[in-house]
């Protein structure tokens, strides 16, 4: 167990290597930020001063190893727009993003795991079709498109919900969380069903399936012969038996809800992360987006190792040590 | 060479209209829709708009830039030059800040040398020519500039004034609020980067109290978020009404569109110096850019008037110069160029291209209104008279030092004429590129018109209006009548907004609080 864990953080750490190389060289091949950043009304010797306290007038091997330097003291430099630490910037938005991404993943489980569970136990029934057709729906509406009907119909036209923002906040453990407060939770409505939608037909599809290959399974016929009540049955011998695929797509999903849930956070002007990196990404600004991508690897490393906890707990046939 | 009696009772009385009436001071809040993001409320860091935007409202300048970019008083009453080189700035006096402490002398002295010593260099060019600040008395403050410089006042009513105990604060001071006071007519309550900023009534404004009991400003970057926003009631004005919600509050019976002409003039520039250019194929080999003739037929083939119609549905309005008229330097001189297909071949054939030639021309995506449409409906123009041409719209990130460094032939240009006057774009678009004097830093074309130069050069030191005025119009004439660069239109300011509120647009497209009227 602890060999493995240090195996994957070293995975880890030469992952984020990689991922600093590749972002500085991506960065610098596509523009020039000091263009992007400058007043223009500035002339040559104004914008060589920029330049210089940027660090870009040095070559780019040079800045790497600067910003490799910064890093050994936890150090990921000052946002070129934004003249603060990257990392203070991107902690400071996190909060926001991750009450969304957990108020819509508790969503996606809430709706997605019984009804695909109902479909999958009953398949001839014309609710569980119903529910089928509406899972395809899910699946290929565009999340911008939902998001703006969403708001269309419950903020515009019913004035139900407010249309964007977050509301206001109250601090738990040092930290400012909307949902706290009633506005708070009226502003996350909108936005988590937004997000939530793809992931629910997600789960729902994969429960369904998974119930339906588990079903035929002889450890169930003979759970039924044994005479257990049918709760037990779907309990434990069909829903624990499905639950390895779908707990891997809940993690990585939650990954990607985290890191990319730019289209949500823009239409409901979310003050997230998924913001922060888009604009940083349209100004250059590259020590957020390092910082960013960063993290985002770290979030992944994190997320599948709980993802294989989770398996040794579902099932006893894996092993931690015997994987990797 | 002292500033005339006559403008300063001119900008006395100016000072006095701008008073609202104080019996109309009522517990109504405001929300603005701010349709871009400032990075930061310090307001030295970074001279952007949205940042100089937002930081009007809580912070003053010396000089107060009005809309039509002229300077009035603000927190200095009067001003005028000793020398050449010397300014003298008589204080607002009894101007408190937000935290009660009085403002004087010293606050003008570290805010404007703070504007200017400020590692990310946000606001040199507004600082470059001042060489020192000190004050006389508490309330009179001599700026010493390094040369004769008529856009002083205008630069330094980019300089907000900060308390001195926070000349030397970090950015993170001004976000978090502890240094978030000034004098201005609002005071900092809440801020949420990237989502909002609320704030308070200043009620002991020196022009007297806002309408507003508090301001909300929110940051909303997605056209679809602001323009729900609006129709939802939720916010009194957003600014850049999108042009598909046009209709929808139209025929709303609460809100109306308030439409303004701006000071950004969009342009195409062009090649006018290799031989041979890059994007471009001549039957004979060389550069058919380099012909005026031919420049004049390509603007003849554009029918601008229809682009600004229906393409940009009607947000612009068009451009003949630099500046529109009222702004100094708007000459009449300037040959108005018509649109008339037949001719511009005509034309074309005269200047030896019968058979036109083949041209691809660029421009950014999202960063202009509707500019790469733009670009696409002028590329078929062109077509239409037989330059074949083809359309590349590149991401701003990627175009934005391709076409300074002039890697095309021709490209799309945009320059925003805050100074409300023609040294400013000259200096930037058109004078002969010069690392050492900072001239012709966008100009993407390599334009080397030694007389423009010599002009520009003169009206740049000359501090007399009545001397400087017709330099100015100079200028005009000779970028436009030598068709250097290719006017397209200046864009308009289009805001969306409840009936309840009246507001008169800017030339630098700024939604000031403090401006925003109820309307009656």
């Amino acid at each position: 167990m602890v060999t493995s864990i240090i195996r994957r953080l070293m995975q880890a750490l030469f992952v984020i290597l990689a991922m600093t190389v590749i972002v500085f060289i991506g960065v610098s091949v596509i523009g020039n930020p000091v263009d992007i950043l400058i007043n223009p009304d500035a002339n040559q010797a104004e914008r060589a001063r920029v330049i210089a306290h940027y660090g870009l007038d040095q070559p780019l091997w040079k800045q790497y190893l600067l910003f490799l330097q910064g890093l050994l003291r936890g150090d990921f430099g000052d946002s070129f727009v934004y003249g603060r630490p990257a990392l203070g910037l991107i902690l400071e938005r996190l909060p926001a993003t991750l009450e969304l991404a957990i108020t819509a993943l508790v969503i996606a489980l809430v709706f997605g795991l019984p009804l695909g569970l109902y479909a999958g136990l009953y398949p001839g029934r014309i609710s569980s079709r119903i529910i089928m057709s509406g899972s395809v729906l899910g699946f290929s509406l565009p999340t911008f498109w939902v998001g703006l009907m969403l708001v269309m119909v419950f903020s515009v036209e019913l004035g139900w919900l407010p249309t964007n923002g977050r509301g206001p906040t109250l601090a738990l453990f040092g930290v400012e969380w909307s949902f706290l407060t009633w506005e708070g939770m009226r502003h996350l409505i909108l936005p988590a069903f937004n997000l939530a939608l793809f992931k629910t037909s997600l789960i729902l599809r994969l429960v369904r399936a998974g119930v339906q290959e588990v079903l035929p399974q002889d450890y169930v016929k003979f759970a039924r012969a044994k005479g257990l009540r049918e709760s037990r049955i779907i309990a434990v011998h069909v829903l624990k038996n499905l639950m390895i695929p779908v707990v891997t797509i809940i993690g990585l999903e939650f990954g990607s809800l985290i890191a990319f849930s730019v289209v949500t956070e823009s239409i409901f002007a979310w003050p997230g992360m998924g913001k922060l990196i888009i604009d940083s990404i349209n100004l250059l600004d590259r020590p957020v987006i390092v910082a960013y991508l960063m993290m985002m690897v770290l979030l992944f490393v994190v997320l599948n190792f709980i993802i294989d906890v989770c398996y040794t707990i579902l099932d006893p046939r894996i092993r931690l040590d015997a994987k990797a | 060479m002292n500033q005339s009696i006559l403008m300063r009772a001119a900008f006395a009385l100016l000072g006095t209209i701008a008073i609202p009436a104080l019996a109309a001071a009522q517990e109504t809040p405001l929300t603005i829709g701010m349709s871009t993001t400032p990075t930061t409320l310090d307001p030295h860091e970074d001279s952007s708009a949205p940042n100089n935007a937002t930081s009007r409202h809580i912070w003053d300048s010396l000089i107060n830039l009005t809309g039509k970019s002229a300077n009035a008083p603000e927190l200095a009453t009067q001003w005028k030059t000793v020398d050449p080189t010397h300014w003298e700035f008589k204080l607002r006096e009894g101007v408190k800040f937000h935290d009660g402490s009085d403002f004087n002398a010293d606050d003008v002295i570290a805010s404007l040398l703070r504007a200017r010593e400020k590692p990310s260099q946000g606001f040199a060019s507004y600082t470059r020519s001042i060489a020192g600040v000190t004050a006389k008395d508490p309330y009179t403050v001599i700026v010493e500039t390094k040369v004769p410089d008529p856009l002083l006042l205008n630069s330094i009513s980019r300089i907000r004034i900060i308390s001195a105990d926070c000349k030397d604060a970090p950015v993170q001071d001004f976000d978090n609020g502890k240094c978030a006071t000034g004098t201005g007519a609002f005071s900092f309550a809440s801020y949420a980067p990237g989502s909002n900023l609320t704030l308070k009534r200043n009620d002991n404004y020196f022009a007297g109290p806002s309408h507003w009991s508090g301001v909300t400003l929110r940051f909303l970057p997605d056209d679809g978020a602001r323009l729900a926003s609006l129709l939802s009631n939720e916010i009194d004005i957003i600014e850049t009404l999108p042009a598909d919600g046009m209709a929808r509050v139209e025929s709303s019976g609460d809100l109306q569109i308030i439409n303004g002409q701006s000071s950004r003039f969009v342009y195409l520039g062009m090649d006018v110096s290799r031989d041979a250019s890059p994007f471009v194929q001549a039957a004979d080999g060389k550069n058919p850019l380099k012909d005026v003739r031919v420049r004049r037929a390509m603007l003849m083939s554009i029918n601008r008037p229809a682009i600004v119609d229906r393409v940009m549905q009607k947000n612009g309005t068009l451009a003949d110069q630099f500046v529109a008229e009222g702004y100094a330097g708007h000459s009449g001189k300037v040959e108005k160029v018509g649109y008339d297909a037949a001719a511009a071949k005509a034309l074309l054939a005269e200047a030896g291209y019968p058979d036109g030639f083949s041209l691809t021309i660029h421009g950014p995506s999202g960063r202009y209104v509707k500019d790469a449409e733009v670009l696409q409906a002028v590329g078929q123009m062109f077509t239409r008279i037989g330059i074949k041409t083809k359309v590349e719209v590149l991401p701003w990130a990627m175009y934005s030092d391709a076409y300074a460094r002039g890697d095309y032939s021709v490209y799309f240009g945009s320059w925003g004429v805050n100074s409300g006057e023609t040294t400013n774009p000259t200096v930037a678009v058109v004078a002969t590129r010069d690392e050492k004097k900072g001239t012709g830093r966008y100009n993407g074309g390599g334009i080397s018109d030694p007389q423009i130069d010599e002009v520009l050069a003169k009206a740049s030191s000359t501090l007399a209006e009545a001397e400087r005025e017709p330099l100015l119009e100079d200028l005009s004439v000779r970028t436009f009548n030598n068709l250097w660069l290719l006017p397209l239109h200046y864009e308009n300011v289009v805001l969306g907004a409840k009936k309840t509120v009246a507001y008169t647009p800017r030339g630098d497209k700024y939604t000031l609080a403090y401006e925003v009227k109820p309307a009656n």
